[in-house]
């Protein structure tokens, strides 16, 4: 790695600790979880100089725990962790994090973190879209203390969110779902090691009758500077049964929500074309964890 | 600004002075000499320097050096035990799995740790494709390396069902 990056390498014991670090050393010092898109940023020479890197393995962050109101995942939880973790298993509502975490090869689960994905800000990330799906926030400690904030505020553009330099994600907070719901996530991908072209995180809620209550759709990968909820698709489902034909209308408006790019990876014409498909498999599945079966697959 | 630390490599305590942006690949190569774990890509996208941290399969090209520090560290050559190679070796030499052999070592490893963690069943193809999904290889099309993988496991259900 080019010695650009890094005069001290600092392995502080707690969350409020990195906090004190972050004080001193202002916009010299960067958070490092599991350093798994650190090392790309800085071969392809986009992160500027940093003197002070703070490892976060030692600072108490990776458990998975239950709150009264919500799965609280400590920030440097791994992704094999959390796949791993008793607390999410066999939850059809918490189907959209196990899709997104099965995705990366072996490597990259054993290192990269829950925190660190969601904080890097990067649009093309599986991981948020998925917690977005569900509603999550992160808590974050700071000088002033501790905050909460929605994931749906929390990302401004590329690499940038609403943190100040002073204050460190320490977890990220899955309310508890409504009853009788699912979520599922699709990627689509060049390779198994590869960012998303498009990806999409639903959660479906049914009522006793197998009617749509409520949805949520959320949409990233290359389609705007941060990942969007498709209310426009979310408004096609609210209150009717779900069929094949539902899903498929519900998939062809998301080009109200999105705006997708072009780039080296794909054009945004096909990124427009697929979104609307994958947004009709992904509920599929959903509903498919419901119970609900829709013949004629897509 | 360098610091001496210790790692824990192949079982053994190796004193080395690295700075904070050095990773563990390049203490190993560099400072260590244990050219078996490969440099590619250098920035986790070909698997050629999977080494076993703690027993899990990960890139030490992104592992700063100096936060591998209490861990164990096994690099491919820490496998062979008494002159005997390991049998993910073994299998990859007996089924032809090596071609130019840059992502070998690397293979090797990822192979090793998946099967550590998948002891019961010989994997699939599709399972066994799965469990390397982070290491590329240009030559032999994979189906070697797979092959390879399926013999170990398939070796490793019928010593332990002979052991009893």
């Amino acid at each position: 790695m080019p010695s650009a990056i890094g005069k001290e390498f600092l392995q502080p014991d707690s969350g409020q600790e990195v906090v004190e670090l972050l004080v001193k050393y202002g916009d010299r010092a960067l958070v490092v979880g599991g350093g798994t898109f650190l090392h790309g940023l800085v071969a392809r020479g986009v992160l500027r100089e940093m003197d002070v890197l703070i490892d976060l393995q030692n600072a108490g962050l990776s458990y998975v725990k239950q709150e009264r109101d919500a799965l609280a995942i400590g920030a440097t939880t791994t992704f094999a962790e959390l796949a791993a973790a008793e607390r999410v298993q066999n939850k059809p509502e918490l189907g959209s994090v196990l899709d997104a975490l099965r995705y990366p090869p072996a490597q990259i689960r054993n290192m990269a973190t829950v925190g660190g994905c969601v904080a890097t800000a990067m649009p093309l990330f599986d991981l948020p879209v998925a917690f977005m799906a569900l509603d999550s926030s992160v808590r974050a400690v700071g000088p002033k203390g501790a905050r909460e904030i929605g994931l749906h505020k929390f990302y401004l553009d590329y690499f940038e969110h609403v943190l100040e330099r002073t204050e460190l994600l320490t977890e990220i907070l899955v309310p508890r779902q409504p009853s009788r719901s699912a979520s599922a996530f699709l990627k689509l991908e060049t390779n198994a090691n590869d960012l998303a072209l498009l990806n999409v995180g639903v959660r479906v809620t049914l009522d006793e009758k197998g009617t749509c209550r409520d949805a949520r759709v959320v949409v990233g990968g290359g389609i705007g500077k941060v990942p969007v909820r498709a209310v426009s698709c979310e408004d096609v489902l609210k209150g009717q049964r779900p069929t094949l034909a539902l899903l498929k209308e519900s998939g062809n408006v998301v080009s109200f929500d999105i705006h997708p790019v072009s780039d080296f990876r794909t054009s945004a014409k096909y990124r427009s074309t697929v979104a609307k498909v994958f947004v009709r498999r992904t509920l599929l599945r959903a509903f498919g964890r419901l119970g609900v079966h829709l013949d004629g697959q897509s | 600004m360098k610091k001496i630390i210790n790692l824990d490599i192949n079982g053994q305590s190796q004193e080395v002075a690295v700075g904070p942006h050095h990773t563990l690949l390049q203490v190993l190569r560099d400072e260590l000499g244990l050219l078996g774990t490969k440099k590619g890509c250098d920035t986790g996208g070909c698997g050629c320097c999977t080494v076993l941290v703690d027993g899990k399969a990960m890139y030490s090209c992104m592992i700063f050096a100096m936060a591998a520090q209490g861990k164990k560290i096994t690099t491919v050559e820490g496998l062979t035990e008494n002159a005997t190679l390991d049998p993910v070796q073994q299998a990859f030499i007996e089924t032809g799995a090596v071609q130019c052999g840059y992502c070998t070592c690397g293979m090797i490893m990822t192979a090793k740790a998946y099967l550590s963690s998948n002891s019961s069943h010989v994997p699939s193809d599709l399972e066994a494709r799965q469990a390397i999904a982070g290491n590329l290889c240009r030559c032999t099309g994979y189906q070697k390396i797979v092959d390879a993988i399926r013999l170990a496991a398939g070796r490793r259900i019928v010593a332990s069902s002979e052991k009893g």
